[in-house]
């Protein structure tokens, strides 16, 4: 009797102990890293509550010039999977040490459409002779057809990582991919109504937006906080002398001031935010969608 | 039968250092073999476990064993370096994961392996104190070059330049150690780890250099002006990464052209890993693809060859030994006349003679038996390191 006693004593154990194990698998969480905050709200989207996304530069610094310091490495390190944006968005990649096989490059895919910046800085040292450091242009999401490749890695990357999520991935895939290619239509309507509108840009990164969409846009390199000294509003008036632009896209809403210096060059300042790190309010789509509208005005203007 | 013990006991620690002699060579005898078989098995569970655990290994065509020998126990020799986009064709396929090693340099006479963080989750290897590397610079100890050089984290230890005919430009880059790596029993803690991409600043691929103008550059601005930074000839690289100078470090010319020794390939079923085997048998390709396991298989078989000789050797010592300790008998036996006599007298049987003789016999064979293990037990913790020693030098 006491055999028996100890035996089934046991295999209750066995089998609390089991299903206890089960449930914990099923409830650990994919830690996903995001290099910015449109991958992360990819993720989001795509892995739902299966995963924790983290987007580890603080929200008051754009991800583009963020830098991770040994305690942020050893976090990432950590993570299941490491997103990064790729099209040398990630100026600290050289720096540290990532695992490869968590690491995904979401813009590889089109790698060889991207954008190389001219008059990159360039240095000489030792014997080797002069090089240049070449620059490319990383906003690739505004581009919504390349937003829509890099949605389409991160879920191949999900997929890799949990196959048994695959069906619910590619659901979740299908409806952003939706949601991306409507912001694609809309903005394509748009410029096709004034195709070559002059269109300035305070800062840039709108070089996936123009080519993708055919914008006119002329670019200068200005903060929206910062009043520009005076001799790049003389070499604005250059500019506009020869490329009549009637609106500005500005990262973020610029200063009352310049608005105010702009207006009166009959330049009219429009937000078109590529939504880099997490927003205060809203998320991707409802930015977007913002953005959307406030090219859409300046077309109409 | 007490008694036959205590006499031969005190007849023993009479004859103190005949009885010294004997014991030793005995213990000697028996211990050479079996010490001997101690290595070699310790070399063969070293060796298999390790090439078990190796699937496939991508390395310069050429020799196997080098290759196996370089990449999986970072043998002295050295192998030659293939590019790092032989890496990424392996994951472009889809059918295999690729760890890439770089073990071309030294460090204080240990092997300085560049690898890819990915390196530690496939061989288990947790840090025991401290953290993995994170930024360029850092490193990461064995366990056992941790306690050789005495180092743990927080110090430095500097790469020396692997090569003093290199005139491509290695120079010595201070290391910083984050962490002391748990035991594994493997090559693994005879290694200083780095970040690949540590590896190749060690090179000279990369480095950092001070800005010598205060141009005045925009970071942030990919169109602004073109501004040109001009470094004289006699420019000083840093020779140590510092969270200041960190950014200035860059790389030149196309990272997958870069150096690595070997990859690991690890495919992720029975069929990836024959579609893969069937991408390398070009016999034209500078690459080749190994089983790291057929190729220790045959090292091992080698080695058992000359293990077996050595068998047969030993045993006809052996032979020649015991015969040697049975002439000691006999002739300590002559010089013992006059005692035997004497015991004879006093009354005892001839047998009495037999059973002390038998004792002596007895305790000799158990001091030298105790000898022996006590021999063994001490160099037991040893026999990886020699096995390593021999076999891979
Ligand atoms: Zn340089």
């Amino acid at each position: 009797m006491p055999t028996f006693r100890i035996l089934s004593l046991v295999i209750a154990l066995v089998a609390a102990a089991s299903a206890g194990g089960a449930s914990a698998i099923g409830e650990h969480k994919l830690e996903i890293v995001a290099s910015n905050y449109p991958l992360a709200y990819f993720a989001e989207r795509l892995a739902g509550p299966w995963a924790t996304v983290i987007l580890p530069a603080p929200a008051d610094v754009d991800p583009a010039y963020w830098r991770p310091d040994a305690k942020a490495v050893g976090a990432m390190q950590k993570a299941d999977l490491i997103l990064l944006n790729g099209a040398d968005y990630e100026k600290w990649r050289a720096h540290v040490a990532l695992p490869r096989l968590k690491t995904v490059d979401t813009s590889a895919g089109f790698r060889d459409r991207f954008i190389r910046i001219e008059n990159a800085v360039v240095h000489s040292h030792g014997p080797a002779g002069q090089h240049s450091h070449e620059g490319i242009a990383y906003t690739t999401w505004l581009d919504f057809d390349q937003a829509a490749q890099q949605a389409e890695a991160v879920a191949k990357a999900l997929i890799a990582k949990r196959p048994e999520l695959k069906t619910a991935v590619l659901d979740a895939l299908r409806s952003l991919q939706a949601d991306l290619s409507g912001l694609d239509g809309e903005i394509k309507r748009i410029a096709a109504v004034k195709p070559n509108l002059p269109l300035m840009a305070s800062h840039p990164v709108y070089q996936y937006l123009a080519r993708r969409y055919g914008l006119n846009l002329k670019s200068v390199h200005w903060e929206p906080g910062e009043m520009p000294p005076e001799k790049e509003w003389t070499e604005l008036d250059k500019t506009l002398a020869g490329h009549p632009a009637k609106t500005m896209l500005w990262e973020a809403r610029p200063a009352a001031a310049i608005a105010d210096k702009l207006g009166a060059k009959g330049v009219a300042s429009a937000v078109f935010d590529p939504c880099a790190n997490r927003p205060e309010a809203g998320d991707f789509l409802v930015i977007m969608k913002q953005n959307v509208e406030n090219l859409r005005t300046s077309f109409q203007r | 039968m007490r008694h036959d013990f205590y006499l031969a006991w005190r007849y023993l620690r009479h004859h103190r250092t005949r009885t010294l002699i004997l014991v030793l060579c005995l213990s000697l005898i028996a211990a050479l073999p079996l010490g001997l078989h101690r290595v070699l098995d310790a070399g063969e569970y070293w060796m298999t476990r390790r090439a078990e655990a190796t699937p496939l290994l991508v390395g310069a065509r050429g020799s196997a064993v080098d290759l196996t020998l370089g990449a999986l126990y970072f043998s002295e020799a050295g192998v030659p370096s293939i590019r790092m986009q032989e890496a990424d064709r392996i994951a472009a396929t889809g059918w295999a994961d690729p760890l890439p090693i770089y073990a071309r340099y030294r460090v204080q006479g240990q092997p300085l392996i560049g690898v890819t963080l990915d390196y530690f989750d496939f061989r288990g290897l947790v840090p025991a104190q401290g953290e993995l590397p994170a930024i360029l610079g850092d490193c990461v100890l064995g366990a056992d070059v941790a306690e050789r050089l005495g180092l743990g984290p927080g110090d430095t230890l500097a790469s020396s330049s692997g090569n003093a005919f290199d005139l491509a430009g290695t120079y010595p880059l201070k290391l910083h150690v984050t962490g002391v790596l748990a035991k594994a029993h493997s090559p693994d803690d005879h290694a200083v780890f780095v970040d690949l991409q540590t590896a190749w600043i060690i090179e000279g691929l990369g480095h950092g250099h001070a800005e010598t103008q205060a141009a005045p550059t925009q970071p942030d601005s990919p169109f602004g002006a073109a501004t040109v930074r001009r470094a004289d000839a006699g420019l000083l690289t840093y020779t140590e990464i510092t969270p200041e100078n960190l950014g200035s470090f860059h790389f030149h010319g196309d990272p997958a052209t870069y150096p690595i020794s070997a990859v690991i390939a690890l495919p992720h079923d029975a069929r990836s890993a024959t579609l893969l085997r069937g991408r390398y048998l070009d016999d034209k390709s500078a690459t080749e693809m190994i089983r790291p396991l057929d190729v220790t298989r045959g090292l091992l078989e080698n080695i058992f060859r000359v293990g077996a000789l050595f068998d047969g050797i030993l045993l006809l010592v052996v032979a020649i030994a015991f015969l040697l300790v049975a002439l000691v008998f006999a002739l300590s036996l002559r010089l013992r006349q006059r005692e035997i006599e004497t015991i004879y007298l006093l009354g005892c049987a001839r047998l009495a003679v037999m059973r002390l003789l038998f004792a002596e016999i007895l305790l000799i064979a158990l001091l030298a038996g105790a000898v022996c293990a006590a021999v063994l037990y001490t160099a037991a913790p040893h026999a990886s390191d020699l096995a390593r020693h021999f076999i891979l030098s």
